[in-house]
């Protein structure tokens, strides 16, 4: 069972009903979503293979991080993986 | 949530950078690309086509026996469809009386974006997908959805290939608006089923 | 097609180390099949695969009714439920597989 997998799982609070409506609350997560619909398609790499790289997130980095933050997670570990990039140049 | 990020936004921020100029310097991508991936014409999905599909079933009762038959091929008669790629397969569930929908994906964030544009934050975050499938009368409780309680939800839990449209149930007193004013009423929670309406 | 529509079927408990589509409040639990949606690969295989095969199965869409999820407790807080799930086949056994 994986970090992601949350339904039923209890303490979350209640849901954030009025938050900014905006796809993307900073300029970076504009970049991000650029970086990944671009690379995922430039590495071969499939939906369901992006979704396994942010579901390997620690757990205590998955829940503390917001949405655009797990899709960047995801990118890095792909590409490091990958053998593409390394990881220094990722931090 | 993003309140919580505050702090470690230009952290953030400046890390994307970095990894923008690796993957620019491995020949991975060029700036080029990402920029015009993001400057793309604004693509056409957005709740307003789930609330005209609504307004639609609302007159047309042929069309709404066809949108839950066959959503995809239903709303290709208003000159909509599930954009990008091939084509996802989406399912229309119809609020009645006595049963409410809600529409969640408790691993991940899957929705019909291809139609109604990208999902709300929340939708997206743990409080919401652990929740709804747990205790979704006081989930919807929380947007101001009080249902009677004998009204039976049914929660839909996108954990596959389907994308699921709410179609709300046509409010009383509507029978004087036309289609684009019953368009208008329907909002994007109402869509997701955490709204009436 | 190993299920049909009105099937009573048992959700399987393997939990395993790869990336499925099994949400865990479903594992090991009873629901009727509502739905066949069509034949998709299977995102485990897809992955442990990277891609490479994309044999494609029959998806169902399950239903559970809250009380078998949650017991009974919820049906006096929250009032009568069911959750749908789509589950693909090889995720599922018929009801009586097991004694």
């Amino acid at each position: 069972m994986r970090i992601n997998d949350v339904g039923g799982l209890q303490g979350f609070g209640p849901v954030e009903v009025g938050e900014p409506e905006e796809q993307f609350h900073y300029e970076w997560e504009a970049r991000v979503f650029a970086l990944v619909r671009t690379l995922l398609r430039s590495m071969g790499v499939t939906l369901d293979e992006f979704r396994d790289a942010i579901e390997r997130m620690p757990p205590a980095e998955y829940l503390n991080s917001s949405y655009y933050e797990r899709w960047l997670a995801g990118l890095c570990t792909l590409l490091t993986e990958r053998g593409l990039v390394r990881p220094e140049e990722l931090t | 949530m993003t309140g919580e990020h505050h702090d470690s936004d230009s952290a953030t921020a400046a890390r994307v950078k970095r990894v923008e100029a690796a993957v620019i310097a491995a020949g991975l991508t060029t700036e080029a690309e990402l920029d015009a991936l993001l400057e793309v014409v604004a693509t056409k999905a957005s709740p307003r086509n789930g609330a005209r599909v609504v307004a639609r079933a609302w007159v047309d009762r042929s069309f709404a026996e066809a949108v839950l038959a066959d959503a995809n091929a239903a709303i290709e008669e208003l000159g909509l469809s599930m954009e990008a790629g091939p084509q996802v397969r989406l399912k229309a569930v119809a609020n009645s009386e006595s049963v409410h929908n809600v529409v969640v994906c408790t691993l991940c964030s899957c929705y019909p974006v291809g139609l109604l544009g990208p999902p709300p934050t929340w939708y997206k975050e743990p409080a919401y997908r652990s929740r709804v499938v747990r205790e979704p009368r006081a989930v919807l409780a929380q947007f101001g959805t009080h249902l009677p309680p004998q009204t039976e939800i049914r929660v839909w839990d996108s954990s596959a290939e389907t994308r699921y449209l709410v179609i709300p149930r046509r409010p009383e007193g509507s029978d004087g608006l036309d289609e684009d004013e019953l368009a208008g009423s329907v909002t994007r929670n109402g869509l997701i089923g955490t709204g009436i309406l | 097609m190993r299920f049909s529509v009105g099937d009573s079927v048992r959700v399987k408990l393997d939990d395993p180390p790869y990336h499925t589509r099994v949400p865990r409040y479903v594992r090991g639990r009873r629901g009727v099949v509502t739905e066949y949606q069509g034949d998709y690969p299977l995102p485990d295989t897809v992955v442990l695969t990277k891609g490479a095969d994309r044999t494609t199965q029959p998806l169902y869409g399950v239903c559970f009714p809250a009380e078998e999820l949650w017991g009974t407790g919820q049906l006096t807080t929250d009032g009568p439920f069911e959750v749908s799930v789509d589950l693909w086949e090889s995720y599922l056994e018929p009801l009586d597989a097991r004694l």
